[in-house]
């Protein structure tokens, strides 16, 4: 629920109750104060009917008049007291039944005792109330009509800047190197949100730059142990009478270098596409024909594994930069390669929307998890980053990696971007 | 190809190399040794790392090869100014000064001295640059020694002959420009990966060179082979049988199949 919308209820619900209230009080004050009235004027009648029967000795005519009537009725017992009550009573004039005030009273004419009724009727005092309470109704609803119209414009108007930061903070890139942009407002809370936005926006960046520079200088602090444990070997290798064991053992050790080192430059290079430093170099490329120069560099590889290759390409051009490219690719290429068994198949097709790579051999793999650094399975010899860099590079250009398994095989889809194609 | 030679040994761009060549003065003087084709090489290290700089250097030194180093930016810009060299390893972190400044430098010195950057950068920018500068390779550090000597190699060619060299080992010719490789004046027929991976051995005659370097040489350092180096077992085993067969020594030796040594 939106907050507007909530204030809106509340506001509307608490204004209702107190109209309500007020309504009624009001209701009732009115009320009282007409019936009161009333009774002073039906007093004033028992009053004249008194003065009547005391100066003639007698009762007056039973009377209907327009707003009200006077009955008498012979009674045997004295009643003492007076009531006022409410009362319908029939109208002999107007012919209807109308609401009204009613005093019964008692008065003895030459030792009879008689109970008058004296009726006045209430019609106009009800049609007073009636439009007092139409006419408050009204005011309610003007009342809430204008508080939510101002408050609809009022709100859009105040939470203006409320609304500039969030979209900012909805599309904040870390590795953005811009700033959120914030207008100064006159609210103090907008204010201090935004300068929280700001620091707190700053401190991620910061501290997001600082690992990764980290990351990048372990990386590369490392290439130069890396690159004299590389020469030592060469070197050793240039030594007379190496035995058997001991070339056993540098081999080992030449593998192991050489895995050090690829992993090295692979968090290198991924720590490049985060930071944009290769992206922005981009350059229109014939992708048949890099996937061509890229099947040609492979076929040795995959005949040796008996595994058979084919290739569906058709022309398409693509922006991208021509290294990340071709890393893309290599990396695609050589996961196929490496996880296809001997005598099994790798199909790569190319067309204007993707580019799909299948092949065949294992089970289905975690699609979920694939693309995380680091995730290899136990059989795996890769350095388990191929597919992060790939998944990154094709982040970095709006592209979709995708991994389904479809028996018998894995597919890898490369969906090219739509403005790309 | 004498003429190319002769234009060279006067290019008043490479003064001293004249001399190298001398011996070139007929052509049945191409019959001799390779050793004679390859001439004494000055190189200049610039390297901080000592353990790194150690190991080019003894790598470097040998068939009389002069091999000279410089830990740092100061003592590379006096070396570079006071002695000519054929090649020159430029490391490009160095802890006082950018290794691109020794090529600025040496730009700005006019002179024409080949050079090979080594660096731990696998920048693009500083590639670009290094290469703008005037230099002629660019190797990312960490490397195999061989690469380096058969890029070394590959460079100092490129000064002397721009490209147009006909190799010499013995009864074998290798004609650069047309890729062709004979054996007692008999072509032998080879691919791709057999020509490059002889050119390799001959850069680096007489050393033993590790599988991992023929694989990444072969395959650049692009295709994860990982452990698998069946099909560098297949290509010397073919390069070798088609010299054998056409009537060349064997020069290849295996090191218990880690590694291949060329020699004679």
């Amino acid at each position: 629920m939106k907050l507007s919308s909530k204030y809106n209820q509340v506001n509307l619900i608490a204004s209702l109750l107190v109209l309500c209230i007020t309504g009624i009080a009001y209701y009732f004050t009115i009320s009282y104060i007409l019936n009161r009235q009333i009774d002073q004027e039906l007093k004033l009648e028992e009053e004249e009917i008194r003065q009547f029967v005391k100066k003639h000795g007698e009762l007056p005519d039973m009377l209907n008049f327009k707003d009200g009537k006077i009955a008498f009725e012979e009674i045997s017992v004295q009643q003492t007291d007076r009531k006022f009550s409410d009362i319908d009573y029939l109208n002999a004039k107007e012919k209807e039944i109308e609401p009204g005030r009613s005093l019964r009273s008692t008065v003895t004419v030459k030792g009879k005792i008689y109970q008058m009724l004296i009726i006045k009727s209430k019609l106009e005092t009800e049609d007073l109330i009636r439009m007092i309470f139409l006419i408050t109704l009204g005011i309610i609803g003007l009342l809430l009509t204008v508080l939510t119209i101002v408050n609809r414009l009022l709100l859009k108007k105040l939470w203006a800047p409320f609304f500039k930061l969030l979209q900012q903070m909805k599309t904040f890139n870390i590795t953005d190197q811009r700033e959120l942009l914030v207008d100064t407002t006159r609210i103090d809370e907008f204010d201090e949100l935004n300068q929280a936005a700001l620091s707190m926006s700053s401190r991620v960046k910061k501290d997001y730059k600082s690992l990764k520079s980290f990351t990048e200088n372990a990386a590369h602090e490392m290439m130069t142990p890396i690159a004299v444990l590389n020469g030592k070997l060469d070197s050793l290798l240039q030594t007379e009478s190496i035995t058997e064991n001991q070339a056993g053992l540098m081999n080992d050790m030449y593998v192991a270098v050489s895995r050090l080192s690829r992993l090295n430059q692979s968090l290198l290079l991924l720590v490049k596409i985060e930071n944009n430093l290769l992206q922005d170099d981009q350059e229109n490329l014939d992708l048949r024909e890099l996937l061509e120069q890229k099947i040609r560099q492979f076929r040795e590889l995959l005949e040796s594994k008996n595994i058979q290759l084919q290739a569906n390409l058709q022309s398409k051009e693509i922006r991208m930069n021509k290294y990340l490219t071709d890393i893309l690719l290599n990396n695609l290429l050589s996961n196929a390669w490496r996880h296809t068994s001997s005598g099994e198949e790798v199909k790569i097709i190319l067309d204007q929307q993707k580019l799909t790579i299948l092949n065949t051999g294992g089970t289905a793999l975690d699609a979920d998890k694939i693309f995380l650094r680091f995730h290899k399975n136990a059989a795996s010899e890769g350095s388990g980053l191929g597919l992060a860099i790939s998944k990154q590079i094709c982040d970095s250009y709006g592209f979709k990696l995708e991994y389904t398994y479809q028996m018998p095989y894995h597919r890898f889809d490369v969906v090219f971007k739509a403005s790309n194609q | 190809m004498m003429s190319k030679n002769h234009v060279n040994l006067f290019n008043p761009k490479n003064p001293g190399s004249g001399i190298k060549f001398s011996c070139f003065k007929n052509s049945s003087d191409f019959r001799f040794t390779f050793k004679q084709t390859i001439r004494i090489l000055k190189i200049l290290i610039v390297e901080d790392e000592a353990g790194l700089r150690k190991t080019i250097l003894d790598y470097f030194t040998g068939e009389g090869n002069i091999c000279e180093t410089a830990e740092n930016y100061q003592e590379a810009i006096e070396k570079v100014a006071l002695y000519q060299y054929d090649c020159i390893l430029l490391d490009l972190t160095l802890p006082d000064g950018n290794g691109l400044d020794v090529l600025r430098n040496l730009k700005k010195l006019a002179k024409d001295e080949g050079v090979l950057i080594i660096s731990a950068r696998h920048s693009l920018d500083d590639k670009l640059t290094g290469l703008d500068l005037g230099a002629d390779d660019y190797l990312v550090k960490p490397f195999h020694l061989a690469e380096l000597k058969a890029r070394v190699t590959a460079i100092v060619r490129r000064k002397n002959f721009e490209g147009n060299i006909v190799i010499r080992f013995n009864e074998m010719q290798i004609n650069q420009q047309s890729k062709e490789v004979s054996v007692l004046d008999q072509q032998v027929p080879l691919t791709r990966k057999e020509y490059d991976l002889l050119l390799y051995f001959l850069a680096n005659k007489g050393k033993v060179i590790s599988k991992n370097a023929i694989a990444e040489h072969l395959w650049g350092d692009g295709v994860d082979l990982v452990d698998n180096f069946d099909f560098i077992y297949t290509h010397i085993k073919n390069l070798r049988k088609k010299l054998i067969q056409a009537g060349a020594a064997d020069y290849i030796h295996s090191l218990y199949g880690m590694g291949y040594k060329f020699s004679e």
